[in-house]
C-alpha cells in the first residue's frame, strides 16, 4: 500500500521543499554567487566587494562601518531596552486592577504596520515644534528644538550643550530616536510573552519565598528572573533577530541618510539605487552569516527544551 | 482499483500540474501580437493628478488604435525598473527622470533603437533640440526622447510683496552679486531673502545640488560643466569648489533662510520650504526650485493667480539646467511603435501643455497651448537659453549621483570640511 512506501513521507513534503528550494535555497545560493561577481553579476572579482566592506573607500554613499556599527547598537540597545521595560511592565501591570487596559495601550503599537508607525513618528519628530510633538515638549520645558532624524551628535552634546563627542560613533540623536521608535514598537510584544511567562510561576514559590522573609525586591531578582529566564530568552532572540534585520523603519525615516544607515538599508540602496549587485550581495551574505549563529543557538535551546521536557 | 487516498493525490497532482500549464500559457500570452494594436506596458513615476494628465494624454491613440496602456507609476523606478531588466521581465516603454541607468543599459544593448520604430528617429531629430538628441544617444545611436521637461533657472518670488517694497526681480544679465546684493537689501529690511528646504528621504539634499549645478553653470560654463559629468573636471576642482561656496553663502549667512541655517534647512522638506514666500504676510522672500514648483505652489495655495501672486525671474547668469522624463523602449512591437510614434507629437503633447504642469521641448508645439503666462514663460526659457545643459546629478546617476546628495546635507551641517567633502564625492565616481 502507499502509506508503507520509503517514498510516500518524500512525496507528502515536495510542495514544502519546491516552496522552500524556489523561496529560500536559490535565493541564498544566487546571493552567495553574486557577492562574489562584479556589478552586474558578469565577472568573477574575488573578495572584491568583501574587500569593498572593509576598506569602505566611499563613506558618502555606502557607510558599510557606520552601518555595521548601527547594526552592533540595534541588536544591543534596542534588545536591552526592549526586553527590560517589557519586565518591567509585565510586572508592574499585574499588580493593577485594569491590568487589562493597561496592556492593551501597550500592545496596541504592535497591531499598526510599521511603514504607518515609521510615517507617524516622523511627524511627531518633526523640526517645527508647530508641528513635531517632540520639540514641541522640548521647547515647552525650555529647550532647544532639535532636528531628531538628522542630528548626528552624540546626545550629551545637545544636553550639555557643550563638549567634545565623547561617546561611540553610533551612538548618535537620530540613531537613538530611531531605537526608541522600534522599543515603542516591540514592548508590546515583549510584555504579552513575559506577562505570560509571570502567570505560569505558581504562587506557592512566591509565598513560600515570602515566608521566607524574603522582601519584593528579593524575589524579583532571586526568584522571578531566575524562573523566567528561558521565556526571556525567547524573547531576546526574537528582538536581536529584529534588530539585525530592521529595514523598514530607517528606511522610511531617514532613508539610512545621516549615518543611520543598517546592514539591511545598505544593501538594499546598493543593489537596487547605484545598481552594484555585487556590493549589495556581499552586504546581505554578512547580514546572513551574523544571524545564523544566533538561529542556530536558538534552535540547540529549543531542541534541548524539548529533550528535557 | 485505486483507494480513495490513492484518487485524492491524483487529483492534488493534476491540479499542480493544470496550475502550472496556466501559467505557462499566461507567460507566453503576449508574445504573439503581429500588427494588431494590443497593450502597452508602461513603467513611469506619475501618480495623482500628474497621471490622470497623461492618461487623458494617451486616450486619443487608444480611440484610435483600439490599443490599451497599462501604466505603473512608482517614485522608486530606478530599483523596479533595475529588477525587472535583471530578472528578464522589462516593461515595453520606461519614461524615468534620470538618465544615468538609461545610458547603462543602452550600452548593455537592453533598449531598441529609435530607428526601429518607422519615422520615429526622424520625428525626434526634425522637432527636438540638439541638446536633447545628444541626450538621447549613447555611442552613436539614438534610444531615448524627452518630453515632460522642468527648467531648473527659476527663483520663485511675490509679485506684490517684491512691489510693496520696490525690490526689483533679477533678469538673466543680472550676476550673483545682484543677487547677493537684493538679499541684503531685503534682510535689511527684516525678511528673511530665502526659504531652503533639502529634506527628501533617501534623496535628502538634490535641492542642494540644484543650486550648486546652476551656479556652476553659470560662473563656469558648460565646458566646466560637461567635464564634471564625463570626470576630467573633478569635484575637487577649484571652479567646482567655488560653486560650492557660492551656495554656502547663501545656505549659511545668518539671517538670510527662514530655515535659520544649516540644521533647519537640513530638517526642512522641499516641498514645504516653496511656501513661506507665499504666506500672508510672506515669512521669506524667495525660493529656488525648478519650474515644479508652481505645482507645489498652487496645490498649497489653490486662490493663487500665476503672475501675480506667485511668478519667477531667471537664475541671475542667463544659462539654465533643467530635467527632464525620457521615453525609452525594450522593444520594437507594433504596439510599442505606434505608442511611441504618438507620444513624441506636438499634438498628444499639446493635451497635458493644456492641462498645465507640463513643459514640452518638441518645437512644434505651440506657445498659446499653455495655461498660463508662468508657464509659458517656462517654456520660452528652456526654448530660448543660450546655454542649456541636463540636471547634474540626473546625468551622472548612480553612486556619484547619491555621494553628492550626501555632500551638500554634510556640508551645511559642517562647512570647514568642504575639501574633504569634495574629495569624498569624487571617491565614489566609478
Amino acid at each position: 500500500m502507499l502509506g508503507r512506501r520509503w517514498w510516500t513521507p518524500w512525496l507528502w513534503l515536495a510542495p514544502a521543499l519546491a516552496l522552500l528550494g524556489v523561496f529560500l535555497v536559490y535565493p541564498v545560493v544566487d546571493t552567495l554567487r553574486r557577492s562574489f561577481l562584479d556589478e552586474r553579476s558578469k565577472n568573477f572579482v574575488g573578495l572584491d566587494n568583501y574587500r569593498f566592506i572593509i576598506d569602505n573607500p566611499q563613506p558618502l554613499v555606502s557607510d558599510t562601518h557606520s552601518a555595521l556599527l548601527n547594526n552592533v547598537m540595534w541588536l544591543t540597545l534596542f534588545t536591552a531596552i526592549t526586553v527590560s521595560l517589557g519586565l518591567i511592565i509585565a510586572v508592574l501591570a499585574g499588580r493593577v486592577r485594569y491590568e487589562a487596559v493597561a496592556k492593551s495601550a501597550i500592545f496596541i503599537p504592535m497591531a499598526i504596520s510599521f511603514v504607518a508607525a515609521s510615517v507617524i513618528w516622523r511627524f511627531m519628530y518633526e523640526f517645527n515644534s508647530d508641528i513635531g510633538t517632540a520639540n514641541a515638549a522640548v521647547t515647552s520645558l525650555g529647550g532647544d528644538a532639535t532636528a531628531w532624524l538628522q542630528n548626528t551628535n552624540a546626545p550629551q552634546t545637545w544636553l550639555t550643550d557643550a563638549g567634545p563627542d565623547t561617546l561611540p560613533r553610533p551612538i548618535q540623536i537620530n540613531n537613538l530616536a530611531l531605537v526608541m521608535v522600534g522599543v515603542w514598537m516591540w514592548t508590546g510584544f515583549a510584555m504579552i510573552v513575559l506577562s505570560a511567562g509571570l502567570k505560569g510561576i505558581s504562587t506557592e514559590v512566591l509565598e513560600a519565598a515570602r515566608v521566607d522573609g524574603a522582601n519584593e525586591w528579593q524575589i524579583f531578582w532571586r526568584v522571578i528572573i531566575p524562573i523566567m529566564s528561558p521565556t526571556i530568552v525567547v524573547v531576546a532572540t526574537t528582538l536581536v533577530i529584529q534588530g539585525l534585520k530592521k529595514f523598514d523603519l530607517v528606511w522610511v525615516m531617514t532613508g539610512g541618510r545621516f549615518k543611520t544607515d543598517v546592514v539591511a538599508t545598505l544593501f538594499y540602496k546598493e543593489a537596487f539605487r547605484i545598481g552594484d549587485f555585487g556590493v549589495g550581495a556581499a552586504l546581505a551574505v554578512v547580514l546572513l552569516l551574523w544571524v545564523l549563529p544566533i538561529m542556530v543557538i536558538s534552535i540547540r535551546r529549543f531542541q534541548f527544551q524539548e529533550e528535557t521536557r | 482499483m485505486f483507494g480513495s487516498k490513492m484518487s485524492r493525490l491524483l487529483f492534488i497532482l493534476l491540479a499542480i500540474v493544470a496550475l502550472a500549464g496556466l501559467a505557462f500559457v499566461a507567460c507566453g500570452d503576449d508574445e504573439e501580437e503581429g500588427e494588431e494594436i494590443g497593450t502597452v506596458d508602461v513603467l513611469g513615476i506619475w501618480g495623482d493628478e500628474e497621471l490622470v494628465s497623461f492618461e487623458t494624454m494617451v486616450a486619443p491613440w487608444e480611440e484610435d488604435t483600439g490599443g490599451g496602456m497599462e501604466f505603473t507609476g512608482t517614485r522608486d523606478i530606478t530599483t523596479v525598473i533595475t529588477t525587472r531588466v535583471e530578472g528578464g521581465d522589462p516593461p515595453d516603454v520606461a519614461i524615468p527622470a534620470e538618465v544615468g541607468r538609461f545610458q547603462q543599459f543602452a550600452t548593455e544593448g537592453k533598449l531598441t533603437p529609435l530607428s526601429a520604430c518607422e519615422g520615429l528617429e526622424d520625428a525626434v531629430r526634425a522637432n527636438y533640440p540638439q541638446g536633447f538628441i545628444d541626450l538621447g544617444t549613447v555611442d552613436g545611436t539614438l534610444y531615448g526622447f524627452f518630453m515632460k521637461a522642468d527648467t531648473k533657472g527659476t527663483i520663485w518670488y511675490n509679485p506684490k510683496f517684491f512691489d510693496e517694497n520696490g525690490y526689483e526681480p533679477l533678469t538673466a544679465d543680472s550676476t550673483w552679486d545682484d543677487l547677493i546684493a537684493l538679499s541684503d537689501q531685503i534682510l535689511a529690511d527684516g525678511t528673511p531673502p530665502w526659504s531652503i528646504g533639502v529634506e527628501s528621504g533617501e534623496a535628502s539634499g538634490w535641492p542642494g545640488t540644484d543650486w550648486i549645478q546652476q551656479i556652476l553653470l553659470n560662473e563656469a560654463g558648460g565646458t566646466v560643466y560637461d567635464g564634471v559629468i564625463d570626470g576630467s573636471v573633478p569635484f575637487t576642482d577649484a571652479q567646482v569648489k567655488d560653486a560650492w561656496e557660492k551656495f554656502g553663502e547663501v545656505a549659511l549667512t545668518e539671517g538670510y533662510t527662514v530655515q535659520g541655517g544649516a540644521v533647519g534647512i537640513n530638517a526642512a522638506n522641499f516641498v514645504d520650504s516653496s511656501y513661506p514666500p507665499f504666506e500672508s504676510p510672506p515669512t521669506a522672500a524667495m525660493v529656488y526650485l525648478g519650474g515644479f514648483a508652481s505645482g507645489f505652489i498652487t496645490d498649497q495655495f489653490p486662490d493663487a493667480v500665476a503672475g501675480e501672486d506667485f511668478d519667477f525671474f531667471p537664475f541671475p547668469g542667463g544659462a539654465v539646467t533643467g530635467g527632464a522624463n525620457i521615453v525609452y523602449a525594450f522593444n520594437d512591437d507594433a504596439t510599442t511603435c505606434s505608442f511611441l510614434n504618438y507620444l513624441v507629437s506636438a499634438e498628444a503633447q499639446e493635451i497635458w501643455v493644456n492641462i498645465g504642469g507640463f513643459t514640452s521641448v518638441n518645437s512644434q508645439v505651440s506657445l498659446d497651448s499653455y495655461p498660463d503666462a508662468v508657464a509659458r514663460a517656462q517654456a520660452e526659457q528652456l526654448a530660448g537659453a543660450e546655454v542649456f545643459r541636463f540636471d547634474l546629478d540626473d546625468a551622472i546617476g548612480g553612486a556619484l549621483q547619491l555621494a553628492e546628495f550626501d555632500g551638500v546635507t554634510q556640508y551645511l551641517a559642517n562647512p570647514d570640511d568642504l575639501d574633504n567633502i569634495l574629495a569624498g564625492i569624487e571617491a565614489s565616481r566609478e
